[in-house]
């Protein structure tokens, strides 16, 4: 590879992140690895998918994340009855120029936060895939590019809580990561509920890196070296979820890139300029497990999301990592 | 140190070792199958019981502590009662070998109790072994003694402690249920694993240990003074006798005859000069000449008055005299159970047995007779065989004149029992054979052949028309097909109604080459009878085979066509059976007087060896010497000085660059296999787990995973992790 990344370049990437990351600590308590899980999704410039119960500090943590980058923010509600056109804009007849002028709508922005994405219609949903696919929106046959970097943090309930309606697969597909919050250790928590913070509103952190630099970081990730032997282990891994018998159909092509992209950002993130197969082995359940689904019926979401763990976990312990 | 490999747990590990010692039960109780014990339905329960709890480990739980604590008792009982009743030593300690190894195979297993298995199974294989010599016998032993180092190898591991206490604690109290390796046991899991964690480097020393194990036996077999055993065995009668289809002595005439196809090998026989080998052989085994109620056997006369007295000896001398200057040696090799006359030529010069035999002589027969059919396989070497088809019998010319004169022709070789309308049908045949003329005994054998054939056609198949009077003369006078017996039996008839004496003679004819082992094989269905008819002119016994197809005596042609290209075997059985012949050969009839052939081929073999080799030595030294030696000026010393720099240079070059040559060679999969990259995973494995210097670790990552634009210098990489595993050694010192 004739591209070889300068030691500097390496050594400034993992300064930025190291910023990034002692930023989020302040109002994320107790919860590094997700914060770790959530800056290579930034590096590897995919979309990020967080589950949850309500009240664990969904919001809170995408907000973090929008607030230390120095980048356009916006933040949409979604709810039962909000329309594609309040996602994506609307084109608008202008009584002055006598021609329908395009109104960019909230996604016309660096980070946007779709939260509870979930409680939203397909239809609606819907609309998010091509942005979050080609990062452009096209209406009226006319398409506009949106921010550059394009991240969205997608915040959702499990999916069988009331008034949720399930995101298709094809949407599902497109979020780089899911992560899970999980309660927080009863330290953390007490510290949480001292700090004197009310609302999001409150969140007050300064912004630590700016586009350039997250541009800068997404093409150095690109190119972090991938050995032969890793993209075969990815490889193997991949073709193992589709001859798995227990899932219904296995990781798409595009998994496998995002598995590959994920790898490369979190070698980045650790100071490396090369994947290990240990940065594959960790991002198999973030990266894949939103992406199958069992054959068999469980008894609610959650147990699904059990199953499908420990079935990623076993096909990681029966192929050998390479030496 | 150690790398983290993938290792069976002790679960496993017990699994292994339940399975193994269950194969190593049913190996050992297989081999009563080639004994004349009456063993088989304790065999049968025995490899049921122990193939049903290997396929289901629980079982053994199932069975009440009571059993467990009468099975010794009981088993000590049946013990005294077996010696009781039966009176001998062998087949009782045989089967109490089976009652324990059936109980041992059924209950789980301590330690002790798995070595008493390997002891147990050994007694059975050698007392099997020494019984029966044969091939089968050694391809168990050799799986016997992959399966025990398994075993043994899988007991040590299991002695481990402490995870193996808890599994040994387990198994010791069958009364509290099934181990909990027993209830997780599925062999199918366990079999993968084990494919898992093998790697080349275990099977490698595995099968080297194997080999060891064989190649020091060897040695040992080699080495060991010889001695007789055989015949002073009291065994010999626990062995299983073999019966076969094919020969016969004496001959019956049903109403059906149907002679099974047996492909088993009856007799190999080597031959120093292959070129020897009659184009059909007939291999003489016995003479018939006692035609009486409708079956040929040998006449007490003849049996009285050719066969000596019982002899007991290694050696025999013949009537025949060998020709100057030729010694064609044929060493034969006799099945066991096929027969105890032993297959000949004809007459010989001398005949060695391997052993001292009690047999029987007949040497104007040229038959050999042993007291007893052989168990184990036969091995004698005959020396100047004579092959003409062609029996000198000057005596009974005489007889035969002074017969005619007494008018009585009382004489077996002549009789002919049959009621007058037989005699009449002979008589009318005879007449159309001799068409009104009178011919010497061959003329008349090869037109009543030729008669013989002209109406019968030849099968396997035959069948005797129903009717009154003697069958054989019933099938000559019909048209129905028939065997060589028929034919033979008929053309002694036809001979003896002519006038000429007449017998019927059995053994095999023709047989194959293996081109594997380059010897003539016999097989059973090679048996076959023939006639032989007393030419009164000279004197002499002369062969007639008048079964469609067979050739005539004296029109025989020797050589290497035909003894070779004409029936030279390469199919899958011929290779199996040069194995047999390499067996019998080479291990079995090993001998005093081989092994100090062999030891002495050895030695000179490794002594022309070394020789050889100083001589080459002291050759290329003195070649050496003769070039340094001569003259050396500027432009001699200065060409060699550039060819001496070429080399290095290429040498050098072949060393900077031979990760790029390495790629060079290997095609688009040289990353994967770039030596490099592989030593640095193998360090890296080395170090995982260890307190090294994370540096280190980050260099030979890079070097393992990293660009090889990004790489540092390998071998200073390779020091540091040397020295970090040195590092490590010390402290666990």
């Amino acid at each position: 590879m004739s591209d070889f990344v300068q030691a500097e370049q390496i050594t400034g990437a993992k300064q930025t992140l190291d910023r990034l990351r002692a930023n989020m600590r302040q109002t994320i308590k107790g919860k590094d690895d997700v914060i770790e899980q959530v800056l290579i999704c930034v590096v590897a410039g995919g979309h990020l998918l967080i589950e949850d119960l309500p009240g664990v500090g969904k919001t809170t943590l995408a907000y973090s994340l929008a607030r230390s980058l120095d980048c356009g923010f916006s933040r949409i509600q979604f709810t039962s009855d909000l329309l594609p056109s309040d996602v994506t804009g609307v084109a608008i007849y202008d009584e002055a120029t006598k021609e329908f002028a395009f109104k960019p709508g909230p996604v016309f922005a660096n980070v946007v936060l779709a939260d509870e994405i979930n409680r939203a219609t397909p239809k609606t949903q819907s609309a998010l895939l091509e942005v979050m696919d080609r990062a452009r929106v096209t209406v009226d046959g006319q398409a506009h590019a949106v921010g550059s970097p394009f991240l969205v943090f997608a915040t959702q309930n499990p999916v069988d809580y009331e008034g949720t309606f399930p995101l298709p697969e094809s949407q599902m597909d497109r979020f780089l990561m899911r992560l899970q919050m999980g309660y927080p250790q009863p330290g953390d928590e007490l510290e949480i509920l001292r700090s004197t913070r009310t609302g999001y509103d409150a969140i007050r952190l300064n912004a630590v890196a700016t586009r350039e630099d997250i541009l800068r970081l997404q093409a150095l990730a690109a190119q972090v070296f991938v050995e032969d032997s890793v993209l075969d282990y990815i490889l193997k891994i991949v073709a193992a979820t589709r001859t798995e018998a227990d899932f219904r159909a296995g990781v798409s092509v595009r998994g496998g890139l995002a598995l590959r992209t994920a790898a490369q950002a979190r070698a980045l993130a650790n100071g490396r300029d090369f994947v290990l197969p240990d940065d594959v082995a960790e991002l198999v359940a973030p990266v894949l497990a939103h992406r199958l689904g069992l054959v068999r019926q469980t008894s609610d979401a959650l147990e699904e999301r059990r199953a499908i763990g420990a079935i990623l976990k076993r096909i990681l312990t029966l192929i050998p990592s390479p030496v | 140190m150690a790398p983290k490999r993938p290792q069976l747990n002790s679960e496993e590990l017990a699994q292994l070792k339940w399975l193994l010692g269950g194969l190593l039960v049913l190996l050992s109780a297989v081999t009563v199958l080639y004994m004349e014990i009456d063993a088989w339905t304790l065999t049968a329960v025995t490899a049921a019981a122990v193939a049903l709890v290997i396929a289901r480990p629980t079982l053994p739980a199932r069975v009440p502590s009571w059993v467990h604590r009468l099975a010794f008792p009981a088993i000590v009982i049946f013990f005294a009662g077996d010696l009781y009743l039966t009176k001998e030593v062998l087949p009782p300690i045989v089967r109490l070998d089976i009652l324990l190894l059936l109980y041992r195979g059924i209950s789980y297993r301590k330690r002790r109790d798995d070595l008493q298995i390997i002891v147990l199974g050994l007694f059975l294989i050698v007392v099997a072994g020494v019984l029966t010599v044969s091939l089968a016998f050694a391809a168990q032993i050799l799986a016997f003694t992959a399966c025990a180092l398994g075993f043994l190898l899988v007991i040590t591991l299991t002695e481990v402690p402490p995870a193996g206490d808890r599994t040994m604690a387990a198994a010791v109290a069958p009364a509290d249920g099934p181990p909990a390796w027993a209830v997780h046991a599925h062999w199918g899991r366990l079999l993968r694993r084990v494919r898992e964690v093998l790697d080349w480097r275990v099977v490698a020393l595995g099968s080297l240990l194997f080999m060891g194990v064989v190649a020091v036996s060897a040695l040992l077999f080699l080495a060991i003074p010889r001695f007789q055993l055989e015949n002073s065995l009291f065994l010999e009668r626990f062995m299983t006798k073999k019966a076969r289809t094919g020969f016969s002595d004496s001959i019956k005439f049903g109403d059906v005859t149907d002679i099974q196809q047996d492909n088993s090998v009856a007799v190999s026989v080597d031959v120093s000069d292959p070129t020897r080998i009659p184009a059909e052989p007939y291999w003489r085994m016995v003479v018939l000449d006692d035609y009486r109620e409708g079956s040929f056997r040998i006449s007490p006369a003849l049996r009285l008055e050719t066969f000596s007295a019982e002899r007991s000896d290694a050696q025999l001398r013949g009537i025949a005299r060998a020709r100057r200057g030729e010694s064609v040696y044929w060493t034969f090799y006799l099945e066991a159970g096929v027969s105890r006359y032993l297959p000949l030529l004809g007459t010989f010069e001398m005949l060695r047995f391997r052993e001292r035999q009690n047999f029987r002589f007949a040497d104007r027969l040229g038959l050999v007779a042993l007291r007893d059919e052989p168990v184990s396989m036969t091995a004698y070497r005959v020396e100047g065989m004579t092959q003409a088809g062609v029996l000198p019998d000057p005596g009974l010319a005489n007889r035969l004149g002074l017969a005619a004169e007494a008018g009585a022709a009382e004489m077996p070789q002549l009789r002919l029992q049959l009621t007058e309308p037989d005699r009449a049908v002979l008589a009318r045949v005879v007449a159309e054979i001799r068409g009104g003329r009178e011919s010497g005994a061959d003329e008349f054998g090869v037109k009543a052949s030729a008669w013989l054939a002209a109406r019968h056609r030849y099968s396997l198949q035959s069948r005797v028309p129903a009717g009154a009077g003697d069958s054989l003369v019933r099938w000559l006078d019909s048209r129905e097909p028939g065997h060589c017996e028929l034919f033979a039996g008929a053309l002694v008839l036809l001979a003896r109604e002519a006038g000429y004496p007449a017998r019927i003679v059995t053994g095999f004819k023709g047989g194959s080459w293996n081109g594997f082992s380059n010897n003539f094989t016999l097989r059973n269905s090679d048996a076959h009878a023939w006639c032989e008819v007393f030419d009164p002119a000279t004197a002499s016994w002369r062969r007639v085979d008048p079964t469609p197809g067979a050739v005539a005596a004296g029109a025989e042609q020797t050589g290497p066509a035909a003894g070779q290209t004409a029936r030279v075997d390469r199919s899958w059985s011929a290779r199996l059976d040069s194995l047999r012949v390499f067996w019998y050969r080479r291990i079995v009839n090993f001998d005093q007087r081989t092994q100090e052939e062999t030891l002495k081929a050895v030695k000179t073999a490794t002594q022309e060896t070394g020789r050889r080799l100083r001589q080459a030595l002291e050759r290329g030294v003195a070649r050496l010497k003769a070039w340094l030696a001569s003259p050396w000026d500027l432009a001699r010393a200065g060409r060699w000085l550039a060819v001496l720099a070429a080399l290095g240079g290429v040498a050098w070059l072949g060393w900077r660059f031979r990760p790029a040559m390495w790629r060079l060679f290997h095609g688009r999969h040289a990353r994967r296999e770039d030596p490099v990259r592989r030593k640095a995973g193998r360090w890296l494995a080395r170090l995982r787990g260890v307190e090294a210097d994370p540096a280190v670790v980050a260099d030979l990552q890079r070097l393992r995973y990293g660009a090889p634009a990004g790489w540092p210098e390998p071998a200073a990489v390779w020091r540091k992790a040397r020295r970090a595993a040195r590092r490590r050694a010390n402290v666990e010192r």
